[in-house]
């Protein structure tokens, strides 16, 4: 295994030096050692990343009379009304003893896409080393993630393993895509951010590439007539695409000329933004959204079997106005994932393709008056025709203070790490048993339930 | 004397009694704010007694009297090179005045140099809007440009960028962007106190009420156990964790501290809660403490989002408040003012304050990997509240003086010895703000209306990907700790901040933006608003070399390589002078020296 390992990881570093030459150099043929990674057909995840922390104890909440009652007692000002959720509550949960839970209001879409079986829970999940338990985290005896609350780091672990926290350089995302990048004909098209840049996608070898959300668009100094002289725009090329010994100036021509190289690959393959319409209401959100499916919809042009995407949506770190603001954002998430859905659909792709949320972390049960401060474990949402849905996975905790989760204010205890959830989507992706801990190290503490049913 | 000396303000009347943070001495700290203010904006800033914004006069410094620092009168390209760090970029009349007095005479003329305030550009602004009109954040991005490019205390708008940068409130917030007076006149306060003291800034920061509605401790009430209610603890984290003192114990050198061969975290989940309590009972102020006024309704304070915010006692917590080495004990008489007393000065006494501000001021203005050394040495001027250089010295001796701080980072060898430029990890990545600012400067930019009407530039496709006050969150544009991944940087074990806005998306939107600007000015209007004098360089157009010569200093401080000259001076050349019509081919000579070396990486990293 480490044999193989290391061979496929210089193989790929020799490839992506090429790869500055000549982008169609990193074909599958000249990788064939770690082409063995091989599902058939075209798969892709996307995370739409909730910047902020999202609120999950208002994202769904719990909705048969008595828990709602508890939830109700917790939240004081900051609760949902009951009246409010008939229309997205989902029914008896067998698996969670029969309670009955409901989507935030606007999350209509995220009730349909549940009745159609494509959309599951994934109940209290958050950055974890080892299983984990109050009394544990209470003594500090057992390993835990750094700087636990803190927004930026809390990002950085849900995204990355190593360094934790910020200055991370090799997120789980961008570690799948080393792993699965030899099915694709161009590397730089395997791990995309539509939604800024984000540590999530980087790899050892794989390089994130971040397009806008109006798709690629050209360095207009590169080609044609600059300032009336018709030799000055190869020069100018040369000029901001060139090396030099200070690392900063060289890392700017690396990029510059990563971004030139990928442009004209892209504007040549990608379908005009009206191929999908946008919805009503419109977002940032939805346009990266929309650029994310014109780059799937050319995934054959483009040479691309395997893809992790990232888009994002900030405005969660609700401390204040929970409830007017977190229904705004989450009626844009709304609007913009059914649309995507409807993307999928119209491709045909909507079995090849699965979105899911994540976000710093989850909030305090207790109310501060108008919102809630930073917590840990969160509930999260996967989406896609492969997803086993209709179903919430791991053990959705009572709405309440002092239950066996509660590390203080309501805060839950994950009860599920983001490993399990990374190493699912890593292995539906393709990739191997065995090498799913080199995407998630802390994955082998989890014993036997590595991975959790819903794909 | 000045070259970009200010357009008087006269016609501009200044709404009295409308000054940027005020209070009419409703709380005694205040007070000193004050007498900052009149000290800061001795001429041209906000007074009580209102009247026009009167035209900036200089220092009063007599710059022939100023001691000299260690350093000798400095050649144009050093001058240069000091000023692309003091400032929003080098100018002629600038670079010439460090060389005739050098640097210690610069600092000190800057130390007491008046500048005209942003609030009261908003409410000139304000009181010229036509009926259905209303403010926008544009108006606060165009003050800001203003005073970059033409504002004669280049250096205290240089440090309170950076400030802002550190000390974060965003437009971008749906709340903050309803106040664009309560913005600038934030800005104003960062640049009031950017020479004076830490622990007046984190009081002014703190109970500034943009600062309030940002990290929502405005209208944050006491705990109430019987409705599981607690109070919010934003600001008690982002405080701690981003204005002070930050996640981990630090030597004075800023390495962190090892105890074991791990770092120590500096405070816990105990610490947010202890502190959160301080944080209750502040709000908007206004003429009474009512609890409507404490939650903005009733008649609001027309001057409420400049004024500091006030305490109401009723909604202070009397628990007891457990954080760092402080405690205070549960009481029965609930004392808001008292408490922040007593937690600010516990947390700026924190021996992290010195190390942890001075590394992050050292890589917004100078580099982005500072040695230990350096930081110890900018630390150790934060902490004496004096630093010395030659026969010069400054400050009052008081920890925490900025004064000194900036005056160290700005004459430490590592900032001035030309030997750092070859070290292939020296210097910062210049953020797209500070590249366009320089541009204007440059350029000697003048604005048609007076006003510099470039609005909102965050979009990366098209333009900056960075908007001045508009930060995505709290955690700034970039982190001090960022690392790009998978690059050559990352495997020396440096960082580099302002990468992490730097992308495939964003170098097609500056260069884009940048190749429009240089040839038609930037900014609405047709012509757009902000134009560039190029008239010394068209002077020079004929001979390549001269004309990049000029170019080179004020934007590379002369550090232009041999070969990006030869791509720059071939692409000049490649416009041939026709025997008429001689006046177009100049322009295009020069908007190709300008745009190139705009564009080039060795411009794009200050070093």
């Amino acid at each position: 295994m480490r044999a193989s390992r290391r061979h496929f990881l210089k193989t790929a570093s020799l490839m992506s030096m090429a790869g500055v030459a000549g982008p169609f150099a990193l074909n599958l043929a000249a990788i064939g050692a770690a082409a063995a990674q091989t599902a058939p057909g075209y798969r892709a995840i996307v995370c739409l990343f909730l910047y902020g922390g999202n609120d999950h104890t208002n994202t769904l909440i719990p909705y048969d009379q008595p828990s709602y009652d508890q939830y109700f007692a917790a939240r004081d000002t900051i609760a949902i009304a009951r009246d409010q959720l008939a229309a997205t509550a989902t029914g008896a949960v067998a698996s969670q003893g029969g309670r009955e839970f409901a989507f935030h209001p606007a999350l209509t879409s995220f009730k349909t896409r549940w009745d159609e079986g494509k959309l599951a829970v994934v109940a209290n999940v958050g950055p974890l080393i080892v299983p984990t338990t109050v009394a544990q985290y209470n003594a500090r005896s057992v390993p835990l993630p750094p700087k636990l609350f803190s927004h930026n780091d809390q990002q950085s672990v849900w995204q990355a393993q190593a360094p934790i926290g910020e200055g991370a350089k090799l997120g789980w995302g961008g570690r799948i895509g080393d792993l699965l990048a030899g099915q694709n004909a161009n590397v730089q098209f395997t791990c995309i951010s539509a939604g800024g840049n984000a540590v999530f996608l980087s790899g050892q070898n794989v390089i994130q590439y971040q397009v806008g959300s109006s798709g690629p668009v050209a360095i207009s100094g590169i080609s044609g007539t600059l300032y009336s002289s018709a030799s000055a725009s190869a020069a100018y090329r040369n000029l901001i695409t060139g090396t030099s010994a200070n690392l900063f100036e060289n890392e700017l021509g690396v990029v510059t000329n990563r971004s030139i190289t990928s442009n004209q690959l892209l504007s040549a393959s990608l379908p005009p933004a009206s191929t999908f319409p946008l919805p009503n209401p419109t977002s940032n959100l939805a346009s990266q959204l929309n650029v994310v499916a014109r780059i799937i919809s050319a995934r054959s042009a483009i040479g691309a079997n395997r893809q992790v995407f990232l888009v994002s949506l900030g405005g969660f770190d609700n401390h204040d106005f929970l409830l007017t603001q977190h229904t705004q954002q989450l009626t844009i998430a709304n609007a913009a994932v059914n649309a995507f859905y409807g993307w999928l659909v119209q491709m045909g792709v909507q079995n090849d393709v699965t979105i899911f949320t994540a976000s710093d972390f989850g909030r305090t049960l207790t109310s501060n008056g108008d919102g809630s401060d930073h917590g840990w474990g969160s509930h999260h949402f996967v989406l896609g025709g492969s997803v086993l849905g209709h179903e919430i996975y791991g053990t959705f905790p009572p709405t309440a203070f002092g239950t066996s989760v509660d590390i203080g204010q309501g805060n839950m205890m994950p009860g599920i790490a983001v490993d399990q959830y990374a190493a699912t989507f890593a292995r539906w992706l393709g990739v191997s048993d065995t090498d799913v801990p080199l995407v998630v190290p802390n994955v082998v503490n989890f014993g036997t339930s590595r991975y959790l049913p819903f794909l | 004397m000045l070259r970009h000396a200010t357009a008087p303000d006269s016609t501009q009347p200044l709404d009295p009694g409308s000054c940027g943070p005020r209070t009419g001495l409703r709380l005694q700290h205040i007070r000193a704010a004050l007498f900052a203010v009149a000290l800061a904006f001795m001429a041209g800033g906000c007074s009580r007694s209102g009247g026009p914004e009167a035209s900036p006069q200089g220092s009063g410094v007599n710059l022939s009297t100023v001691p000299p620092s260690a350093y000798p009168l400095p050649a144009a390209a050093d001058a240069a090179r000091f000023l692309n760090q003091a400032s929003f970029g080098a100018t002629e009349a600038e670079v010439n005045k460090v060389r005739t007095y050098g640097y210690s005479a610069w600092l000190e003329d800057q130390f007491f140099m008046p500048g005209r305030s942003h609030e009261a550009y908003i409410n000139t602004v304000s009181a010229s809007l036509a009926p259905g009109q209303s403010l926008d954040d544009s108006h606060v991005m165009n003050t800001f440009w203003r005073e970059a490019a033409t504002g004669q205390d280049q250096l205290r708008r240089r440090v309170a960028f950076a400030l802002s940068q550190i000390f974060v409130v965003s437009l971008q917030d749906s709340t903050v962007s309803e106040f664009k007076r309560g913005v600038a006149s934030y800005l104003d306060m960062l640049g009031r106190n950017a020479f004076g003291n830490y622990r007046q800034l984190l009081d002014e920061v703190t109970l500034h009420p943009m600062m309030g509605l940002y990290l929502s401790h405005l209208r944050n009430r006491k705990e109430d156990p019987a409705r599981n209610r607690v109070p919010d603890q934003n600001y008690a984290r982002e405080v701690m964790q981003l204005f002070s003192i930050g996640l981990y114990e630090l030597n004075p050198d800023g390495t962190p501290r090892l105890v074991g061969g791990q770092p120590v975290e500096t405070y816990d989940s105990g610490d947010i809660v202890g502190l959160s309590r301080v944080f209750t009972g502040f709000s908007w102020a206004g003429p009474d403490k009512s609890d409507t006024r404490f939650f903005g309704g009733g008649m609001q304070d027309p001057d409420r989002e400049v004024l500091f915010m006030q305490s109401y006692p009723s909604f202070h917590s009397i628990s007891e408040k457990r954080f760092l080495t402080a405690v205070i004990p549960a009481g029965t008489n609930a004392d808001p003012d008292g408490d922040l007393r007593i937690a600010l000065d516990t947390i700026a006494s924190h021996p992290n304050v010195g190390p942890f501000i001075s590394r992050q001021l050292i890589q917004r203005l100078v580099t982005s990997n500072p040695t230990p050394a350096y930081v110890a040495r900018v630390a150790q001027a934060f902490d004496a509240g004096r630093y010395t250089s030659g026969l010069w010295s400054t400050g009052t001796g008081q920890r925490g003086e900025l004064r000194a701080t900036v005056a160290a980072i700005l004459l430490d060898p590592e900032a001035r010895t030309a030997a750092r430029l070859a070290d292939p990890g020296f210097g910062k990545v210049r953020e797209p703000i500070l590249r366009t600012a320089h541009w204007m400067r440059a350029f000697n930019a003048s604005s048609a209306s007076g006003n510099f009407l470039l609005g909102v530039t965050d979009d990366a496709t098209a333009s900056l990907g960075q908007s001045a006050m508009r930060s995505p969150t709290v955690f700034n544009f970039y982190r001090p700790g960022y690392v790009p991944p998978n690059t050559s940087i990352a495997t020396a074990g440096l960082v580099a901040p302002e990468l992490q806005i730097v992308n495939e998306v964003s170098v097609v939107g500056y260069s884009n933006f940048m190749r429009s600007a240089v040839q038609n000015g930037l900014g609405s209007g047709s012509p757009r608003d902000i134009q560039p004098d190029y008239t010394a360089e068209l002077a020079l157009a004929d001979n390549a070399d001269l004309l990049i010569d000029r170019v080179s200093l004020l934007l590379t401080a002369g550090s232009m390589s041999a070969a990006t000259r030869m791509i720059i001076r071939d692409a000049v050349n490649s416009v041939a002078m026709p025997a008429t019509n001689q006046t177009t081919a100049r322009q295009n000579r020069v908007r190709l020296a300008v745009f190139f070396t705009l564009s080039s990486p060795e411009y794009l990293v200050q070093k």
